[in-house]
């Protein structure tokens, strides 16, 4: 075998091992099992005044899944890599055979399996109450879109929470960032942009409007006293795509980047 | 000869000026204990971090086992067991869980990590603590888990960096005793510290770095040679009469005498042979010698000694 295909086999253990670690440690700190509770319940919420149609109700129930996908990033990336160094566990876990790029990698994937799993299982809980609500005939056909689209949007959150965290030094400042980027700034950015009638394509937060204007619901935004609707853009498949994967390429490499060349 | 730590030239800059090392070279023997002594701030801590991968060197080397750290960090490391500063510990992961990673991180069998966990564990007395919540536990207890992550894969080279910090002087009692233990085992130990005592105690040679520098290097029995500033302390059977310490004056050897408690100080040059020759000379006069000593200055005042040298040059 050659040296470069051990060291790859290597360098895939190492991150394997490291993403065991990080699972180990989400389901200690019991993060998971609280979004995976969320992630169960929260799809629950529309049952309280159900639509007439399977698809509003998808709707409906899909309107919080970005929600969900930002905080799932925020607690699993958020202090992946600035809370190494703020609690000094670095010291325990660099000074050991095994590179940096590997321990983080692991890191990364870890919040974003955990991610995954949040959102498939509001997916699953979804589908159950929808087929058992309209039938299973009724069910949206393109729920398949929206839940590919809503693991490529927690991709790109993962990678936005991971590259904050790799730039801050404290995992409380990184958290509250990442939820301001997430949840604030970038739905601004699009508000303004919208009023101003120009499509804030690059924004990944719209981007993940995707998750349920696939399935064919739209929604306006109402302005002003009298609840006058403004023009609501609606972010197309392809750009929606490539914008997500963009964002979850490009903080990703910058956060690695700088994650292993941190010092203390 | 394969040294097990080597530096050459290691420096550190940060920012443009603030040098943390300027230009250390050491060269640490495999079994050797070596104190690695400086005040806060010399760049002990650098130095230690450096060898561990956990920064990288402005410029220089720094080589364990032979094999370059930063070049090869992965195969430098598998031979060495680091406790840096003061740790964080996962508080919500049990010992067992922690060291079960860190054993398969260096590459340990399922069986061996276990038996090798029961016995790190054993070593730092915390068997019965294995499967509790590191968050309950004390300074100490915290202290001593992460000394048996140091050692649960039975490095060659264990480096220490100011293992005692924090700890009561029961704890630093009984890390004392481990770093014994290793040091019987035949590991090579690189201990940084500021507490003299600790080297004077378990190592074998004491480097000393000030402002980044190297100032000394030298045995902890050389240092005690060289600072043996020729005093003698003479303890006699009986209390010296002023005619018994005419007698002792009148030595050519003695250049003069102190006598206070029953304890009689006797200056001469500090030649070993000088202080053998007034031992025989004391002992024709019929003094009854309960005790003879060389009086010799402690690490303590050997210390202030190059440090303040270290500042008269600069």
């Amino acid at each position: 075998m050659t040296t470069n295909a051990v060291s790859m086999r290597n360098n895939f253990s190492e991150t394997w091992l490291s993403l065991r670690f990080e699972l180990l440690k989400h389901l200690k700190r019991r993060r998971l099992l609280i979004l995976v509770a969320l992630a169960v319940l929260l799809p629950l919420l529309p049952l309280i005044r159900t639509p007439d149609t399977a698809v509003g109700f998808a709707g409906n129930s899909l309107s919080f899944m970005t929600v969900l996908i930002i905080v799932s990033a925020a607690m699993f990336a958020g202090d992946a890599v600035c809370g190494e160094f703020e609690k000094k566990t670095s010291l325990l876990l660099f000074p050991t055979p095994q590179s940096r790029s590997s321990i983080f990698a692991g890191k990364y994937l870890a919040a974003l399996v955990c991610t995954f799993l949040v959102v498939t299982l509001w997916y699953v809980v979804l589908t159950l109450e929808t087929g058992a609500l309209y039938g299973w005939g009724e069910m949206p056909a393109d729920m398949w879109k929206s839940f590919v689209t809503a693991l490529l949007f927690s991709t790109a959150a993962v990678g936005v929470a991971f590259l904050v965290s790799s730039a801050f030094k404290r995992s409380i400042s990184a958290t509250i960032l990442v939820f301001l980027i997430l949840m604030m700034i970038m739905p601004v950015i699009t508000m303004i942009m919208t009023l101003l009638e120009s499509e804030p394509w690059f924004i990944v937060t719209y981007s993940a409007n995707l998750i349920t204007t696939v399935l064919g619901t739209s929604s306006r935004l109402p302005m002003g006293p009298h609840g006058d609707f403004v023009q609501q853009f609606t972010p197309t498949l392809g750009t929606g795509i490539a914008v997500m994967a963009a964002y979850a390429t490009v903080c990703l490499a910058a956060g690695m980047s700088i994650a292993v060349r941190k010092e203390d | 000869m394969e040294y097990a730590i080597r530096t050459e030239n290691l420096a550190k800059t940060y920012g443009k000026t603030f040098k943390a090392l300027d230009g250390v070279s050491l060269q640490i023997k495999k079994g050797e204990v070596v104190g690695y002594v400086g005040p806060n701030g010399a760049g002990k801590t650098t130095t230690i971090k450096i060898l561990t991968g956990l920064i990288r060197p402005t410029s220089g080397r720094a080589y364990v086992n032979g094999v370059d750290v930063a070049a090869k960090p992965k195969d430098a490391l598998r031979s060495i067991g680091a406790l840096i500063e003061v740790p964080g510990v996962y508080d919500y992961l049990t010992p067992h869980e922690i060291l079960t990673y860190f054993g398969r991180v260096y590459g340990m069998r399922r069986d061996v990590i276990d038996r090798r966990i029961k016995e790190t564990l054993e070593m730092v007395r915390l068997p019965e603590w294995e499967h509790k919540k590191t968050g309950s536990f004390s300074t100490g207890m915290l202290r001593r888990l992460t000394i048996a992550k140091a050692i649960l894969h039975k490095p060659d080279i264990l480096i220490l960096d100011e293992p005692v910090l924090g700890l009561d002087p029961k704890g630093i009692m009984e890390v004392r005793e481990m770093i014994r233990q290793f040091r019987d085992e035949g590991m090579t130990v690189f201990l940084s510290s500021h507490l003299l005592s600790e080297v004077a105690e378990v190592c074998d040679s004491v480097v000393f770095l000030d402002k980044g520098k190297v100032v000394s290097t030298d045995s902890v029995e050389g240092i005690g040679r060289r600072m043996d500033h020729g005093v003698v302390a003479v303890r006699f059977l009986r209390p010296l009469s002023s005619q018994d310490t005419e007698r002792v004056r009148s030595i050519d050897l003695i250049k003069s005498v102190d006598v206070k408690n029953g304890t009689a100080r006797l200056h001469y040059d500090g030649k070993p042979e000088s202080s053998v020759q007034i031992l025989k000379l004391l002992v024709s006069l019929n003094l009854d010698v309960v005790s003879y000593a060389a009086e010799g200055v402690g690490l303590e005042e050997y210390y202030v000694s190059v440090m303040s040298d270290e500042k008269g040059v600069q």
